[in-house]
């Protein structure tokens, strides 16, 4: 068989007589032969029979880029029907889509941020973050004026901020143009979507961390054990590449927030600072402040020289 | 060829240059197909930036005793220490030690719902960035192009800001020292 190199926006990738048209037709048979074990055993232990058919149409669904938006649609349905059934939650959960002529880029101000991570707690909440490691993907370092690196900073501070001839620098996914983590996914589990942002199809990664170790910024977050999010304070907007409920054993990390920044509104890290050292917007808008900042200010990328082309920038005032 | 080697031997590549080479203007009005309308008053700066003009939100409606000519009309005030409860919790910290701002540096004498600039420039309680940025220029310069303050909850759409004194307290402009919201745990547990 001859290895086609996939091309861009062919929906017709899969091949017809591949590994996953088998799996579909063995799921069909088994699925026939469970539907008859469920019958005999009352089905009281797997769950409802409604649970278990979404299930198992979840467990065999396709990658996300080679979904149609008709299998997206049927997917976020699925998925927000299993959160009512087995946590009795409502959730919308959004597929939208890269918006044309928007590439997402972001900008910190180490002059003014003061370490108060009112960032990091915004995340968590909006992200729903695993409470029980208690999962951050913004770490805000605490480093002597004259430090130009993370990597010699104190990340672990725990005191009154500001202290006295120190600033803060924070770090989070870069959402790098040229990202090394989406190379190293043996699944295609992770890749940079059109708007620039770097995306992990949670039930597509198979927890290998390979991506983890790619990563020069510590950007991503692997779950050690099953998320743990109290209901109460579940964020129900969600978005399938974004805050949606993930798994023991799946990669995640910063997504600018895609459920809000596709709708036009600003990451909850930027919204939540206190100081307004955060800033976002789009870089192909020439009078974004993004744009603004760049052309302005004094900038710098961290590890600009390993070529990752990150999409985050430091700045001075 | 030679325009190839140009282009290789450019310093800008990557999203440096992809972002260089956008300069057409962006719909800013409607990138989004969302609701991207704000619960709040705001109101047009007399100044445009970059894109054209902007907004911020108002001040006047969120002061507790506004308007202040409700006192201070030239009528005897019949309460007794009526200063101490109207104004007893402002702390001035502004300006430097040797030559420290006081009331009149901002407050109009003569008109007292309105602030006054050093030109004596009467300037409305909605629009305090025409005080502010007689000293703090770069910051106003900052502010006005968007590299200080923050927009109000959106990226898109039109370009409403956060107004100085929402984020200072203007008697007293620095931020105070005080504990994080959150802590990290250690790097080695969560990676």
């Amino acid at each position: 068989m001859t290895t086609k190199k996939p091309q861009k926006n062919d929906p017709q990738q899969a091949k017809p007589h591949g590994r996953r048209e088998f799996l579909k037709g063995a799921a069909r048979a088994a699925a026939v032969g469970g539907a008859a074990m469920l019958a005999g055993c009352g089905g009281g232990m797997l769950g409802s029979s409604e649970e278990l058919s979404l299930r198992w149409k979840e467990y065999f669904k396709k990658n996300y880029r080679l979904m149609t938006q008709a299998e997206k649609n049927a997917t976020i349905r699925r998925l927000e029907r299993l959160a009512k059934i087995k946590d009795g939650v409502n959730i919308q959960m959004s597929s939208a889509a890269p918006i044309d002529g928007v590439l997402f880029g972001y900008a910190f101000n180490v002059t003014r941020c003061e370490g108060y991570m009112e960032c990091v707690a915004a995340c968590v909440k909006e992200n729903n973050l695993d409470r029980k490691s208690n999962t951050q993907y913004i770490r805000i370092f605490e480093m002597e004026h004259g430090q130009m690196s993370p990597e010699v900073g104190n990340a672990k501070y725990f005191h009154q901020v500001p202290v006295e001839d120190h600033f803060y620098m924070g770090v989070q996914c870069f959402h790098c143009e040229n990202a090394p983590c989406t190379k190293a996914c043996p699944t295609r589990a992770t890749w940079k979507e059109p708007d620039g942002i770097v995306v992990v199809d949670y039930d597509w990664c198979i927890g290998c961390r390979y991506c983890m170790a790619a990563c020069p910024y510590y950007g991503r977050r692997f779950n050690w054990n099953e998320p743990q999010v109290p209901l109460k304070d579940m964020t129900k907007k969600q978005h399938y590449l974004g805050n949606r409920m993930r798994r023991k054993g799946q990669m995640e990390k910063c997504t600018f927030c895609v459920q809000r920044s596709r709708a036009g509104r600003l990451p909850a890290c930027v919204e939540a600072c206190p100081t307004g050292a955060r800033v976002f917007g789009n870089l192909l808008d020439p009078d974004s402040e993004i744009r603004f900042v760049l052309k302005n200010k004094k900038v710098f990328r961290w590890k600009e020289d390993l070529g990752t082309d990150p999409k985050f920038w430091y700045f001075i005032d | 060829m030679i325009l190839l080697a140009g282009l290789a031997y450019s310093t800008d590549s990557g999203v440096v240059q992809i972002y260089k080479n956008a300069t057409a203007p962006f719909d800013n009005e409607s990138p989004v197909d969302a609701d991207l309308s704000l619960p709040i008053k705001f109101v047009r700066v007399s100044e445009k930036y970059q894109g054209g003009d902007f907004w911020t939100e108002t001040r006047k409606d969120k002061m507790q005793r506004f308007s202040c000519s409700q006192c201070h009309n030239n009528q005897p005030v019949r309460m007794a220490q009526a200063a101490e409860i109207a104004h007893g919790e402002i702390v001035l910290v502004h300006g430097s030690e040797t030559r420290p701002l006081s009331c009149y540096t901002c407050h109009s004498k003569d008109e007292r719902d309105f602030l006054v600039t050093e030109q004596g420039v009467k300037v409305d309680m909605d629009h305090p960035y025409q005080m502010c940025g007689q000293c703090h220029f770069r910051q106003k310069k900052d502010w006005v192009g968007g590299a200080h303050g923050k927009r109000i909850s959106y990226w898109a759409g039109q370009r409403v800001v956060t107004n100085c004194t929402a984020c200072h307290d203007p008697h007293s402009p620095r931020f105070e020292k005080r504990w994080p919201k959150t802590y990290s745990p250690p790097l080695s547990k969560t990676r």
